[in-house]
């Protein structure tokens, strides 16, 4: 064998302890300075994702007349309160350039190009079990996520435990069950159970009671202020290259110790006694509201910017007899009768409660001169108008004041959207709604994807 | 070896590094600056370059970066990486390529044999044992330290990140680095280690609570783990660690389509839920579905529809809720115990269409539509295991055992003596060798912060268990509706709890010694300030550099850039580190300590002990693992549409063989040339099942002679018949002869090819009218082109002899339809040969290169660095060394510990 003394250059190694570990846990800890200096004159960007699986009942989700004067629809009705922080967006596509006419992952390809722009490829080929690109959230964290202790947080209603198979065509599972993916081979794993979401955000302390927080950054600082002066006295004597790693070592130190003294200011900042949850609510609407307040939680804290959220996975048979739909959800879909069809827009409007709580939560989380609302860029939608996988026309409402760049209060229509055959060509790609969002997000890049231009909103 | 030792004696005999010869400067690369003499001009060896080398190699092409046109041939000795280079080439019969002029082999071999003389002559003149630098803990090591240290099992995936590989294993110094993200996890860890090791009484349901879920393309028919009873079905048992004596809820979720319908469900069935063996509840599941089934259907059933008669509500809600009252709550005593979750199984006489066991969608085709009884029954999907509530005490865990030596004493106040002696033996075998007060201070102050924190915190934890009642008591509501379900569960005919397993563990209350008699409520009180006082030591014990680092010390004063000997202690450690992956015992750092380690024999006994131990089970997973790539079965994903059968049961099986076959050479020191040629492997009956072997029956892995056997036990002799090797080495869809031929360069010859070049055309697909269809026909269009035969035409061949196995290792006559060939050519062009049969007798007719390979995986994973030219000469050494041996195990892992590599370090220059 050829051993060539070849540098392992240490990005690569940093890059790939990174990918593995995730985002570290940081204590409930906030680069506060940051977060409470950027009021007024500029407020903190957010973006968040809200995906819903296997379509809409698309003419009970449209709503009546265009621009400012346009009804709310029966499903979106729940998010009427909201009107002037809410925009719906009719017509986008992700069918630009025939894409759509491939077979295979017609659940997959929806959910996965829906932020990554990049159809998924079959399993086994070539040894890929997954290919896509890296996702618009995943670019936005890049952006404003590196300042905060979590970089973006990845959540679901239903668990990844399916993921391990195959779906979909013989399509990896992956697909349908993530939108969210740092780089082409890296889809990132969203976690449903609150319990967990809680602790990676705060610890495994029980609670964001602010003594707790500061008994723990208290507890950390002895511990580090403790093995700092022993690498200190570790690393005299030894020649720069064993020094080295302990070089690393003290790095990794005086880097957690920085943040903990901002966190220190920060624990003086409330928040809602809340309690670290048990495990997995046995409710949906439980569930949903729950990961919701966990979301508004970690933006209020500014924990992190970044947050996709998956109502369900794609593929989702959840039944919901509590609101009298105990159909399947993906096999109500696929079903014609006037029967199913209703039960079908009880899970849509049900979903949108379950949004417009979110909503209302955001509005009334007080954040600099104004609410979180005011700050924020959610969107809330599909990768598919129904459940026929057409991936066109595609249900879209864009939430949030986007720190005064996005004015709600507006349903707006694009051309070419109206489907109609098995394909259309043209239309106007959803990866144009991307690159204005990141655009309002502070982030100018001319192209994305598909896109063609920008969408005035 | 003889020289190498030789030299090392010299060395370590001599008061100061023997001089120049030993000390001095490395050799400098000779090529490009000496002027040639004239008498090696017209050496014999000189002659063969110039005449058969030096057109492609030269100063002006620098072919493969070698310029022997003015290497100096008569001074081998100066540019080890420049003739160790050639040697490895010509070693793999490589060079000169297929095509060109070539001297007969004995001429080739004569010449490599010169050339590894030279150098192993130059080397042994000068010592160089290399430099390994300050190596953190990896994954596994951390894990094993903890397992040692703390007598605790961590989940090490859970709480720390993989580590980056090098040289194809993840125990390199080089690239074990540490970022912020990483003393994150560190200080995580190290909290949640040591509240699980002493009991914190403060631990509640968040902090350990756990779902582990059976895969759903896991086949349950049999009896699934050694664990569960015989007559048992499907289910799973897994080691759970119950943090504190008190009750936990067991929650059981059935196994579900896609379509989230329960599956199987026709038929009553009892499930089991057993803690270590123990029954504590029985439930009974399906055969009660109300109402009206559903009719076939594409996706599920569509009660949605409402319109029609059925299937009706009733029955809809039963296939996918009938699991909602498997839940149970029962008392369990602190400590890692097997729970086991399983049907009983019954007698199935299997009706109608035979289908496969599962497609895609990892469920089978009735699965998916779920209407005609399997003849499996239910399955598992998960078992979440959620506690403590009402927690009554820390119990006696093994770790606690582990941890309080001594308990403090009336006369010890404020447990200082006993605390003492409890972090003194933590440290020493956490630092790895013998502590001081200097040592103990730190921690003994966060002992003394750790108990005044208790005792001031409000009163809250120094209540002892009352904490974990007061939890009970917030979660009240969870906790009805659980009993509430329990008990109505209970008074059905679907459930019975087994009466021993609820008491049992009530009767030994907080137990542990020390605070029995006398006040109680100010003994607990103690106790429990003493015991959170450990707990803060051990925190902050597991952070330390010294415990997370291996750091060896230049001697002071030692010249820069010489080699120097190892200490005992150092030498322990790489010891244990190499053969269990972990921390040294007691009788290794005993022996340390007091400098018996250079006593002769000494390090032989304690290796040949350290092999024995079961903690040399490390080397199968993390030598083994790697260096046979055993860790990607996990990530193998055959296309499901080509390979139905293909199930979680046969990935595990695949890995199991080859691990089990690899300790059972490793455990009766087999010549490690057996790998190849053994006449035995283990198997249960998926496996034999996949592989044409008849007479192998249940889940349960056992030796099986392969010898004088029928053809499909013959085939699968030695390594190269295994199919996790096989099916590692292929794609999701087909096979690679590639991907297998750079496997077995690698692994078994050591000879890698050189990596692919960036621009390199797609293989032609394949099927078309007058297309080649096999994968052998494609590749040989591929290799038409000039450019792609250069490095595949010598590498292919190795493959084709595999063409029989496909991509998950069974056995095929056909690929496409066409006739397998399997006939192959070695790279030199004239050795011919067919067939894994052929194949083998190939490679043990090479086994010395096989051993040298084996050395040198040995040596780079001993030693977490990669093998530089200087260390040529030493492996060759152990490999001549253990010859004598039969090349068992233990001579080249003796081999290895003995040079000087292993012995010792060169200082920083």
């Amino acid at each position: 064998m050829i051993i060539t003394r070849k540098a392992i250059p240490r990005r690569t190694v940093l890059r790939g302890v990174g990918a593995a570990v995730a985002l570290p846990l940081l204590d409930g800890m906030v680069p506060a300075a940051t977060a409470l200096a950027r009021t007024a004159a500029r407020p903190v960007p957010r973006f968040g994702v809200v995906y819903i699986p296997n379509g809409v009942v698309i003419d009970e989700w449209t709503p009546a007349g265009d621009g400012a004067g346009f009804a709310f629809s029966p499903i979106l009705a729940p998010l009427e309160p909201f009107r002037d922080r809410v925009l719906v967006l009719t017509g986008l596509t992700q069918n630009v350039n025939g894409l759509t006419a491939r077979s295979g992952a017609v659940h997959g390809r929806c959910a996965t190009k829906f932020l990554t722009g990049a159809i998924p490829r079959p399993f086994g080929q070539e040894g890929n079990d997954f290919l896509a690109d890296v996702s618009l959230d995943q670019l936005v964290a890049r952006e404003i996520g590196a300042e905060t202790p979590i970089g973006s947080l990845e959540l679901s209603l239903e668990s990844g435990d399916k993921g391990a198979g195959t779906c979909d065509g013989g399509y990896s599972c992956t697909y349908s069950h993530t939108i969210s993916w740092r780089g082409p081979r890296t889809p990132l794993p969203m976690e449903h159970n609150p319990r967990v979401v809680f602790e990676r955000m705060f610890g495994d302390g029980g609670s964001t009671d602010p003594a707790a927080r500061r008994a723990r950054a208290e507890r950390r600082r002895s511990l580090l202020d403790s093995v700092r002066g022993k690498a200190a006295d570790l690393s005299r004597g030894l020649g720069p290259s064993d020094a080295a790693r302990l070089g690393e070592y003290l790095d990794a130190v005086r880097d957690i110790e920085r943040r903990i003294q901002g966190a220190e200011a920060q624990a003086a900042r409330e928040l809602p006694a809340f309690d670290q949850p048990a495990g997995v609510p046995a409710g949906f609407a439980d569930h949903a509201r729950l990961m919701f307040d966990l979301q508004v939680l970690a933006w209020q804290s500014d924990l992190t910017r970044v947050i996709t959220f998956m109502v369900g996975r794609e593929f989702s048979s959840r039944t919901y007899p509590e609101i009298g739909a105990p159909g399947g959800h993906h096999p109500l879909s696929h079903e014609g009768s006037a029967a199913s069809r209703e039960q079908l827009v009880r899970i849509n409007k049900h979903h949108a409660e379950q949004f417009a709580y979110y909503v209302d939560r955001l509005a009334a989380t007080a954040d600099g001169d104004g609410s979180l609302l005011d700050h924020a860029i959610v969107y809330y939608g599909a990768g598919m108008a129904e459940g026929d996988h057409r991936p066109w026309n595609l249900p879209l409402v864009v939430a949030g004041g986007g720190g005064g760049r996005l004015a709600g209060g507006r349903h707006v229509r694009y051309a070419g959207g109206a489907g109609g055959g098995r394909s259309v060509d043209g239309g106007t790609p959803l990866a144009n709604l991307h690159v204005t969002v990141l655009e309002k997000l502070g982030m100018r890049v001319d192209r994305l994807h598909d896109s063609t231009g920008r969408l005035d909103l | 070896m003889v020289r190498v030792v030789a030299a090392l004696v010299a060395v370590l005999a001599g008061a100061a590094p023997a001089g120049a010869g030993a000390a001095g400067p490395r050799p400098q690369p000779a090529v490009g600056n000496q002027a040639q003499s004239a008498a090696s001009a017209r050496s014999p060896q000189r002659a063969l370059l110039d005449r058969y080398c030096v057109t492609c190699h030269n100063q002006r092409l620098l072919t493969g970066g070698l310029a022997l046109d003015v290497a100096d041939v008569s001074r081998v000795g100066e540019a080890p990486d420049v003739w160790e280079a050639v040697v490895l080439k010509l070693r793999g019969g490589m060079m000169p390529p297929a095509g060109r002029p070539r001297p007969d082999g004995a001429a080739l071999d004569e010449l490599r044999g010169w050339l590894e003389a030279e150098l192993d002559r130059a080397a042994a003149a000068a010592v160089e044992p290399g430099r390994v630098p300050t190596h953190r803990l990896n994954r596994a090591e951390y894990a094993n330290a903890v397992r040692d240290l703390l007598a605790l099992d961590i989940d090490a995936e859970a709480l720390l990140p993989a580590d980056d590989t090098g040289h194809g294993f993840d125990n390199l110094a080089g690239t074990l680095a540490l970022s912020p993200a990483l003393m994150e996890r560190y200080l995580t860890a190290a909290r949640r280690i040591s509240r699980l090791a002493v009991g914190d009484p403060a631990i509640g349901p968040g902090l350990t609570s756990r779902t582990y879920t059976v895969p759903i393309a896991m086949t349950q028919n049999d009896r699934m783990n050694a664990a569960l009873p015989f007559g048992s079905r499907g289910g799973l048992a897994v080691r759970h660690r119950f943090p504190l004596d008190g009750e936990y809820v067991f929650t059981v979720r059935l196994k579900r389509s896609v379509y989230e319908y329960i599956v199987n469900l026709d038929e009553a069935h009892d499930l089991d839920v057993r803690i270590d063996g123990r029954r504590v509840a029985r439930f009974t599941v399906g055969g009660a579905a109300p109402g009206k089934p559903a009719p076939v259907s594409f996706s599920g059933t569509f009660v949605a529809a409402g319109a029609s008669e059925y299937p009706t509500q009733d029955w809809d809600d039963y296939r996918t809720g009938a699991d909602a009252g498997l839940v149970v709550r029962v008392p369990v005593r602190a400590g890692a115990r097997v729970v086991g979750v399983a049907f009983a199984d019954k007698s199935w006489e299997h009706e109608g269409v035979l289908q496969p066991e599962l497609r895609e969608y990892g469920a089978t085709v009735t699965e998916t539509t779920d209407t005609s009884p399997r003849p499996e029954g239910p399955g598992l999907e998960s078992v979440t295991i959620d506690g403590p509530y009402a927690a009554t005490g820390p119990g006696e865990t093994a770790s606690r055992a582990r941890v309080f030596v001594c308990r403090p004493d009336a006369a010890d106040t404020g447990g200082e003596g006993c605390a003492r002696t409890i972090l003194a033996r933590l440290a020493r075998r956490a630092y790895r060798r013998p502590v001081g007060d200097a040592d103990l201070e730190p921690l003994l102050a966060f002992y003394r912060a750790g108990r005044e924190a208790l005792r001031e915190g409000q009163g809250r934890v120094a209540e002892g268990y009352r904490t974990g009642r007061r939890q009970e008591s917030l979660r009240e509501g969870d906790a009805e509706s659980s009993r509430e379900e329990l008990s109505s569960e209970g008074s059905g005919p679907g459930q019975e709890s087994s009466p021993e397993g609820r008491g049992a563990d009530r009767r030994e209350g907080r137990a542990a010694e020390g605070y029995r008699a006398g006040d109680a409520d100010y003994r607990e009180e103690r106790a429990a300030a003493f015991e959170a006082g450990i707990q803060a030591a051990v925190e902050r014990l597991l952070i330390d550099p010294e415990f997370l680092f291996r750091i060896e010390r230049d001697p002071a004063g030692a010249a820069p850039g010489a080699p120097y000997r190892l200490p005992d202690l150092a030498l322990a450690s790489r010891l244990s580190f190499f053969l269990w992956s972990s921390i040294p015992d007691d009788e290794l750092l005993d022996l340390a300590e007091r400098g018996r380690l250079s006593d002769p024999g000494v390090v032989e006994d304690q290796v040949r002990r350290m092999l024995a131990d079961p903690r040399a089970s490390a080397l199968v997973d993390n030598f083994a693992g790697q260096w046979l790539t055993l860790r990607s079965v996990a990530g193998i994903a055959p296309d499901p549409n080509l390979f139905p059968h293909f199930d979680e049961n046969l990935r595990e099986a695949l890995r199991r063989e080859t691990e089990l076959f690899f300790e059972s050479q490793l455990r009766e020191d087999r010549s490690v040339v057996e790998l190849l040629s053994a006449d035995y492997t283990f198997l249960n009956e998926r496996l034999a099942r996949h592989y044409g072997i008849p007479g192998v029956t249940g889940s349960h892995y056992r030796r099986v002679s392969l010898a004088g056997r029928e053809p499909a036990a013959a085939r699968r002799l030695g390594l190269l018949g295994h199919g996790s090797i096989l099916a590692v080495t292929s794609y999701g869809n087909r096979t690679s002869p590639v991907l297998r031929a750079k496997w077995l360069l690698e692994n078994v010859l050591g000879t890698p090819p050189a990596p692919p070049p960036p621009d390199i055309p797609p293989l032609p697909t394949g099927g078309g009218a007058g297309e080649p269809r096999t994968v052998r026909e494609r590749l040989a269009q591929h290799r038409a082109s000039p450019a792609c035969a250069n490095c595949h035409a010598p590498m292919d061949p190795l493959g084709f002899a595999l063409e029989n196995f496909d991509a998950i290792g069974g056995w095929r006559e056909r690929d496409a339809g066409v006739p397998i060939d399997a006939s192959a050519v070695l790279a030199d062009g004239v050795t011919a040969f067919e067939g894994p049969r052929g194949l083998r007798r190939v490679l043990l007719d090479r086994s010395d290169q096989f051993v040298e390979t084996v050395a040198e995986k040995l040596f780079v994973y001993a030693l977490g660095r990669g093998v530089e030219p200087h260390d040529r000469p030493v492996i060759r050494g152990i490999v001549r060394a253990a010859a004598a041996d039969d090349h068992r195990w233990s001579s080249l892992v003796l081999g290895i510990v003995e040079s000087a590599p292993f012995r010792m370090r060169r200082s920083e220059s």
